[in-house]
């Protein structure tokens, strides 16, 4: 029991982490990222190409990880930026499908230029976290999981505090608010919005290096199942709400996790999306979306 | 305020006449929007049904009858997203509803195909409104993580159930039969041998072309299809004109499931195996990109957008290894210059643009009282050619 | 008005005039004029369905290698009737839709022979094409029972079916004393069956199979596998899908407190397997494999080949995609020509024909006799799989 509310949260950890992104970006410009998922593979490639041009490989250094997760951080941002401004903006005015579907095109993009690059086959991540394990409360807990669960609450909550605290996340949630109405009171509306591209990637990108390093293996189609669990994980929590991708992360995490145990692990997924078909027919919202009038 | 209130209630409410006579719209195959699209119909139809004719070989006859499935599926989705106006991820899962149950129907059961349909058909009107019921609440993103979920909850249960083969799937699956001849016989006629797959081919093109194309667009054209836009375009304003938006939606579904069902008929026959790997959250992915690309609610974009979409990868097929970043990158592209598809249901003919027709001048007969002219401020601007856009 | 729809008639009449000059001009391809058909002078081709995009696409192009290695040498050789061989390969993306056309295509291209086939789901569909087309399939990957069960003349299997693997991960299973045992399947057909063959086989032969669990490919996360594996502790799991999951979840599980034996089938014995596990989580893994290049004396030369061919090292079904067209190809030559009763008679007549696996003789169904299977062990020095047991004694 506890070990699966333990995995759950591990799990739910990197949903909650990449459905951060999906939330910021849909909170602000209405649009599902669906590009956002490869990202995180992104920032796993972007950490495995670094360490293998140094030469490094089996590594368990716990600062050697954080050096390269800010490096990752940094480059997947700047590139979360970069696809913002090439394949989102010049369609800001158009219809939401149109950029729907040119962020489905960015996903191949994405996923098959990796794959030109670094070939089809899975990668072993060069950092491994030091994994062994010791019982606590009925539950078996690694070192690696707690290191992890520390570096994503910490990420969390650095970003709680840009959204809540800063000049910058006011102009976030203005935009949120009322686009139009940011800009008249002189929001400069595409510098934050790049912003807020550039965090969500980040945090993604993060995600990707936490995961090479945990799991140990990367490979180009990685980002394909997370994005759509965590969009998932978005949405149970109210696309749009923060501390929604938060909970809905960690909640989609356990429900697998208890899904698995009780039905068998094929069964997981169905028992997953039947939960969030269920949840939201009665809840349309998710658990802390606002109801908005919105048209297509 | 009062005297007006009196005399309404006596005089019975009728619409306006008409402020001048219109002129009728114009016919001609290129001097009009709708001859142009008639003419560009029948010449399409003309060149699926030569194309046998002109290559048989069986390559291009197998990506012609799935480029032609495709559209099926895709006309049905353009009546869910295009004219209704509701987000569909899992479209999918109507099409693997409609191959499976075909599928299992022929093989286990051992029914002839046309009988299979019948069940195929009630199996997806079912699968539509089990669907259609609980997402009629939601609006768009959450529509879309719904319908997503139904989609890889029906891959799933295909994959791990018995009766549907497991991963393998079904295999064995038969042609379409009529008693004792089957598709598989072939015929001849006029010296010419027809085999198989250039009968089915013809088959499957005249299911498409009737049902699938004149179908949609017609039902698009009428009661229904004028509701499903309204519903469109603001679904609370539709419900206060007196459109039951209930009903409306899950019509769209039920329609577009069954027009997926039947595609998904068509390709079981065509493939003669089906296997829970074909119904994965890509396709579904891929064929809304079909409708969009080609232009949402526009019947000769849809098309344009399924063949793109069926025949791209089939065309980059030397490229394997580049396809999928050539046609995400080619996506981009189009969207980026043609964000309302290649083909917008709105689309004018280029030379057509200019001339719209100008109403005649006023003459005493069709003048205006003045105090509507004061109101309106001007002349009145019809737009007599918006009805005709098709 | 008149004149509008005299123009129609007009571009009417020009599209049938059109279509009717298409019907009788009779293009060779067309309905009217002949069918293309396998012409007796230049290279015999042969042709392959393989995974070149999607999920399972690293395969696609270790079997692509390997079996343009086998013709690159038997062309080096003279070729076959005199004939060089040509490969010509499509993709199939493990997708049943994908796999037609790309079936229809190899036909129309006027292959003579097919030695593809990975994915079951992406196979069955191709038969009936290649049957009715008259060409031979040697399967090289996919084992699905039900691609034999339908009894279609022209189809060879020559990957172990899942059955005799099954009786060598048993035969192993006993061999170290376990009692019971469990098995993880990854939902994809081969696993699936694979698994399904080893609990009936295994609880035939007096072993308790205390889990059988099915995760999600393409993920990373098995602890709920892991979890299970640690709380039921089998003396043996069995895991029966690809290394990119295999390695993880045998490091997982060993993280979660799995003690037992970890033994892999043929399509995650890799080297990629301990670098993904990574150091210290292979001692317990063991694998039920054919005989591989590196376990057969004087098969360093055609690792170097493969390698100099390819620029990478040989992987998964690299060698039976190989041997699949040295097969072919020998059954092409006994049988004097490619015509297809004489080319299913020549893989029926093959005898002992010497293979990767072992010597090669097709049973009655078109499967192996022997499967071939030995157990293998990852050497920790090099992180590729060794052979440990013949299984002979």
């Amino acid at each position: 029991m506890m070990q699966l509310i333990w995995n759950g949260l591990i799990v739910g950890s990197f949903y909650a982490l990449v459905a951060l992104g999906y939330s910021m970006v849909y909170g602000i410009i209405k649009l599902l990222n669906f590009a956002h998922g490869d990202i995180y593979m992104l920032g796993a490639f972007v950490g495995f190409f670094t360490l293998s041009a140094f030469g490094i490989s089996n590594e368990t250094s716990i600062p050697l990880l954080l050096v390269v997760l800010l490096l990752s951080m940094v480059t997947t941002g700047l590139i979360g930026v970069g696809i913002e401004r090439i394949a989102y903006r010049p369609l800001r005015r158009s219809p939401r499908l149109a950029v729907l579907i040119t962020a489905i095109g960015v996903s191949f993009t994405l996923e098959y230029g990796v794959r030109q690059i670094f070939g089809p086959n899975p990668e072993a991540f060069p950092i491994r976290l030091e994994s062994s394990g010791f019982d606590v409360l009925g539950m078996r807990v690694t070192a690696s999981q707690i290191v992890l669960v520390v570096i994503a609450a910490v990420l969390m909550l650095v970003l709680a505090h840009i959204v809540e605290r800063t000049r910058q996340g006011r102009a976030m949630r203005a935009i949120a608010l009322d686009p139009t109405g940011a800009q008249l009171m002189g929001v400069n509306v595409d510098r934050v919005i790049a912003m807020v591209f550039f965090i969500g990637s980040a945090l993604a990108g993060a995600a990707g290096v936490m995961a090479g390093a945990y799991y140990g293996s990367i490979d180009f189609l990685m980002g394909f199942i997370i994005g759509l669990k965590a969009f998932t994980a978005a949405v149970i929590g109210g696309i749009g709400n923060l501390y929604g991708a938060m909970l809905g992360g960690v909640l989609l995490g356990m429900l697998e996790s208890f899904g698995s145990a009780w039905f068998g692990g094929e069964w997981r997924d169905v028992f997953a999306f039947g939960f969030l078909i269920l949840f939201l027919t009665l809840k349309p919202t998710g658990l802390l979306g606002a109801r908005v009038v919105e048209r297509m | 305020m009062r005297d007006l209130d009196l005399a309404l209630k006596h005089v019975p409410l009728r619409a306006p006449a008409p402020l001048f006579e219109r002129p009728q719209p114009p016919k001609g195959v290129f001097t009009s929007q709708r001859g142009f699209m008639r003419a560009l119909g029948l010449l399409a139809v003309l060149l699926v049904a030569v194309l046998p004719f002109m290559d048989a070989s069986r390559y291009t006859m197998s990506i012609a009858t799935s480029a032609l499935i495709y559209v099926m599926l895709c006309m049905g989705l353009n009546v869910v997203v295009g004219y209704a106006g509701l987000l569909d991820l899992g479209y999918i899962a109507f099409f693997a509803v409609g191959a499976y149950v075909s599928g299992i129907f022929t093989t286990v059961l051992g029914w002839p195909m046309w009988a299979a349909l019948i069940a195929t058909i009630i199996a997806c009107i079912t699968a539509g409104i089990i669907i259609g019921a609980p997402t009629l609440r939601l609006r768009s993103d959450y529509l879309a993580i719904v319908t997503l979920g139904f989609g890889e909850i029906i891959r799933i249960t295909a994959n791990n159930l018995k009766i549907t083969g497991g991963p393998s799937g079904i295999h064995g699956i038969p042609s379409w039969s009529f008693g004792p001849w089957s598709f598989d016989d072939g015929f001849s006629l006029l010296g010419i041998d027809f085999p198989e797959r250039v009968v089915f081919y013809y088959f499957v093109a005249l299911v498409v072309i009737v049902v699938g194309v004149i179908g949609a667009g017609r039902l698009a054209k009428g009661r229904l299809g004028r509701a499903w836009k309204a519903v469109r375009d603001d679904e609370d304003a539709a419900e206060a004109m007196g459109i039951n938006t209930y009903i409306a939606k899950i019509s769209a579904y039920i329609i577009g499931a069954v027009w997926a069902g039947m595609a998904g008929q068509l390709m079981a026959t065509h493939l003669s195996a089906i296997s829970p790997n074909s119904f994965q959250f890509l396709y579904s992915a891929l064929i809304l990109m079909a409708v969009v690309l080609g232009g949402m609610g526009s019947t000769p974009g849809v098309i344009i957008g399924a063949l793109f979409v069926s025949l791209a990868p089939e065309l980059l097929r030397d490229f394997a290894e580049w396809r999928y970043l050539i046609f995400g990158v080619l996506l981009v592209v189009v969207m980026l210059f043609r964000p309302s598809g290649l083909w917008p249901a709105t689309a004018v003919l280029p030379w057509l643009r200019r001339s719209r027709p100008t109403p005649p001048a006023f003459t005493e007969a069709t003048a205006v009282p003045a105090s509507i002219m004061e109101s309106v401020d001007g002349t009145p601007t019809t737009d007599a050619h918006e009805g005709d856009r098709a | 008005m008149q004149f509008g729809s005299r123009r129609r008639k007009r571009l009417l009449h020009v599209a049938v005039a059109a279509g009717v000059l298409a019907l009788t001009a009779g293009c060779s391809s067309g309905l009217a004029g002949g069918g293309s058909e396998a012409t007796d002078d230049g290279p015999i081709k042969i042709g392959m369905l393989a995974p070149f995009s999607g999920s399972e696409s690293a395969f696609g192009v270790y079997m692509q290698n390997g079996a343009q290695l086998a013709v690159n040498e038997i062309n080096a050789a003279g070729g076959v009737l005199g004939r060089d061989l040509e490969l010509l390969v499509e993709d199939d993306a493990c997708d049943a839709t994908t796999a037609v056309s790309g079936a229809n295509k190899l036909v129309t291209d006027g292959i003579v022979a097919s030695v593809g086939g990975y994915c079951s789901g992406a196979t069955l569909p191709t038969l009936p094409i290649f049957d009715e087309a008259g060409i031979p399939m040697v399967i090289p990957a996919a084992n699905s029972n039900e691609l034999v069960d339908q009894g279609l003349p022209g189809v060879f299997l020559i990957n172990g079916t899942g059955d005799q693997q099954a009786e060598a991960a048993v035969t192993y299973a006993k061999q170290i004393g376990a009692t019971n045992v469990a098995v993880v399947d990854d939902a994809t057909s081969y696993s699936a069956d694979l698994a399904e063959a080893f609990t009936e086989q295994a609880t035939a032969a007096g072993l308790e199979v205390v889990a059988h669990e099915t995760i999600t490919p393409g993920e990373n996360d098995y602890s709920a596998v892991a979890t299970t594996l640690a709380s039921q502790q089998p003396a043996l799991v069995y895991w029966t899908g690809y290394y990119q999951e295999g390695g993880l979840i045998a490091r997982q599980s060993q993280d979660a407190g799995f003690q037992g034996v970890f033994l892999v089938a043929d399509g995650s014995v890799d080297a990629k397997f301990a670098e993904i596990a990574g150091e210290g989580y292979i001692d317990n893994v063991v694998g039920t494999f054919t005989q591989t290049p590196d376990m057969i004396e004087g098969a360093d030369q055609w690792i170097a080949d493969y390698e100099e061919l390819a620029g990478d090292p040989p992987g998964p079904y690299s060698t039976q995609a190989y041997d699949a067209v040295r097969v072919m190809a020998q059954a092409i030559e006994d049988a004097g020509d490619t015509e297809f009763d004489n080319v299913v008679a020549g893989l029926e007549g093959l005898k002992d024909f010497d293979t990767f696996a072992g010597p090669l003789t097709f049973t009655d169904t078109h499967t192996l006799s022997g499967g071939g299977f030995v157990i293998v062990a990852i050497d920790p020095a090099t992180g590729a799989f060794v052979l440990e047991d013949d299984l002979q004694g």
